[in-house]
């Protein structure tokens, strides 16, 4: 009995990238009379198609440059896709990247409000979440402090706090595991162990260490296309074998 | 796909409200005057065109309360460039806002020009307490100014969303809009009474009806007439039942704005 909580089908994302300096009017007039676009596609998704279950805690991986990023981008909406569809099941929280919206002008606490209605939150689910995120981040007695008198250690502390307490149906995290001192770290690992099975996760990293500790499923992702997918060893394996390919 | 969510669904209207809150805390943080420079500005702006126009000039002679009417007129005009300034960056200012999360990108700039809105309030309430000072007489048309700048905002707003959307491509929107802004202000009736308008040549009172087709010089005189006096030459009063033009602009500008913003939108979390 399947049970998706995100469905892609045959994906396929380019981006324009400018081919001069195209970025003022002047360049965009002479371009326009002499029949140049302006830019050149540049295709980085191919086709990727996949399904994730609910519950299931999946890790992509790939080489910079190989979409990864792109892939997340658009299971988060921030992108459009040029061709085929993602379906979403449920609420999803994406961390393409730590504290978004954080604000160095405010105190920790609003930047924690601030953050969470980015993230579609309400004040009264936050309120909910709060006394958990300050605690979990160890930060009780500086949450009224500037957010620009945090050590940035403990700016990634409140921000990684938001990002694992914060309640949605399907997380999305980009390469965010490796913060705070070696105590946090591990309280961190620990966190996302207790998640396997409970949670749906998705999760873009270039360990293989953490594909292996954490993941159920792996995919690993080569020029815009799925190379490889299936239990993290394998993967881990083949991701791997990318380098020594080269190396021979 | 996601489902289309309702444009003012809860989860928007939580953040848009949270954006508002941020802007208002952060505008004036820092400054020893703080919120106060939200009053001072206009009010030192209208100081010196008072000075230079009225005292030494002596425009307005004619014009009962003319130093209230001169402060209103500079009050609008600056909420008008206020909040198209601010509206047109809100797309690059917040691009990292946009690059990172999905959500309407319309919120950012309603966000953004917010804060002018405020700014607009809290100068109206001194403008109504220099008007009692001067000795305008309370009365009920007053009650029609907020539908002048329901108008006023609808227009800056469409502004903003147009050129705004084009600003994310090609920065040199917000300079040509600068110069502009520079330019559009002696084209509306702030500082010049339109009577010198009319009484200035043989193409004069064309002049005055195409200044006065502006929905700015049109908001702005029908605020004066309401609030301050009767005397007001309107658009309605220069050129009745054609002046609706004035508001089909501001109707127009809007919604080709919004759709164009709308098609745009999808790619500005790429180009930004």
């Amino acid at each position: 009995m399947s049970n998706p909580a995100i469905q892609v089908t045959n994906l396929y994302k380019s981006f324009r990238l400018p081919t001069e300096r195209a970025s003022g009017l002047k360049q965009a007039i002479l371009n326009w009379f002499k029949g140049i676009k302006g830019y050149t596609e540049q295709p980085v998704l191919r086709g990727i198609s996949f399904e994730i279950q609910r519950g299931e805690f999946v890790g992509i991986v790939g080489r910079n440059g190989s979409g990864k990023s792109t892939l997340l981008k658009l299971l988060a909406g921030i992108y459009y896709p040029d061709q085929g569809t993602i379906t979403v099941h449920g609420n999803l929280v994406p961390f393409i990247e730590l504290g978004v919206g954080f604000n160095p002008e405010l105190t920790g606490r609003e930047n924690v409000y601030l953050n969470g209605a980015l993230l579609g939150f309400s004040n009264k689910q936050m309120d909910a979440m709060y006394d958990e995120i300050v605690r979990f981040a160890e930060l009780e007695p500086f949450m009224d402090a500037k957010l620009k008198n945090y050590s940035s250690g403990m700016q990634v502390r409140l921000a990684f706090s938001i990002a694992i307490r914060a309640k949605g149906d399907i997380l999305i995290l980009d390469e965010v595991l490796a913060v705070g001192d070696a105590a946090f770290q591990q309280k961190c690992n620990q966190y996302f162990a207790s998640l396997h099975g409970k949670q749906t996760v998705i999760l873009v990293t270039h360990s293989m260490e953490n594909v292996r500790r954490f993941c159920g499923r792996a995919i690993l992702i080569e020029d815009g296309k799925i190379a490889t997918s299936g239990d993290p060893e394998t993967v881990a394996k083949a991701y791997e074998n990318l380098w020594k390919q080269e190396e021979n | 796909m996601k489902r289309p969510p309702h444009i003012l669904c809860r989860k928007n209207r939580i953040l848009l409200k949270e954006l508002i809150k941020t802007d208002f805390k952060l505008r004036y943080q820092g400054s020893f005057l703080g919120y106060l420079w939200a009053v001072l500005r206009p009010l030192l702006m209208f100081a010196i065109l008072y000075l230079v126009f009225a005292k030494l000039l002596r425009f307005g002679d004619d014009i009962p309360h003319y130093p209230v009417y001169l402060l209103t007129g500079t009050v609008l005009w600056n909420f008008f460039t206020e909040c198209t300034g601010q509206g047109i960056q809100a797309i690059v200012n917040r691009g990292d806002l946009l690059r990172k999360i999905s959500f309407p990108k319309y919120i950012v700039v309603v966000s953004a020009t917010a804060t002018a809105l405020i700014n607009l309030a809290i100068n109206l309430c001194v403008i109504i307490i220099f008007a009692l000072i001067n000795g305008v007489a309370p009365s009920l048309s007053w009650l029609l100014v907020p539908l002048s700048i329901i108008e006023l905002y609808a227009f800056a707003l469409g502004i903003s969303f147009l050129l705004g959307a084009i600003n994310v491509k090609y920065r040199d929107v917000t300079s040509i809009w600068d110069v502009l802004t520079q330019a559009l202000f002696y084209a509306v009736p702030i500082i010049y009474p339109i009577s010198l308008v009319v009484s200035s040549g043989a193409f004069g009172t064309l002049a005055a009806k195409v200044i006065l087709l502006n929905p700015i010089a049109q908001v702005i005189q029908d605020v004066r007439f309401n609030l301050i006096t009767d005397t007001t030459v309107t658009t309605w009063s220069m050129i009745g039942a054609y002046g609706l033009l004035s508001i089909l602009i501001v109707v127009i500008v809007l919604a080709l704005a919004a759709i164009f913003f709308r098609r745009k939108s999808r790619r500005f979390a790429e180009e930004v």
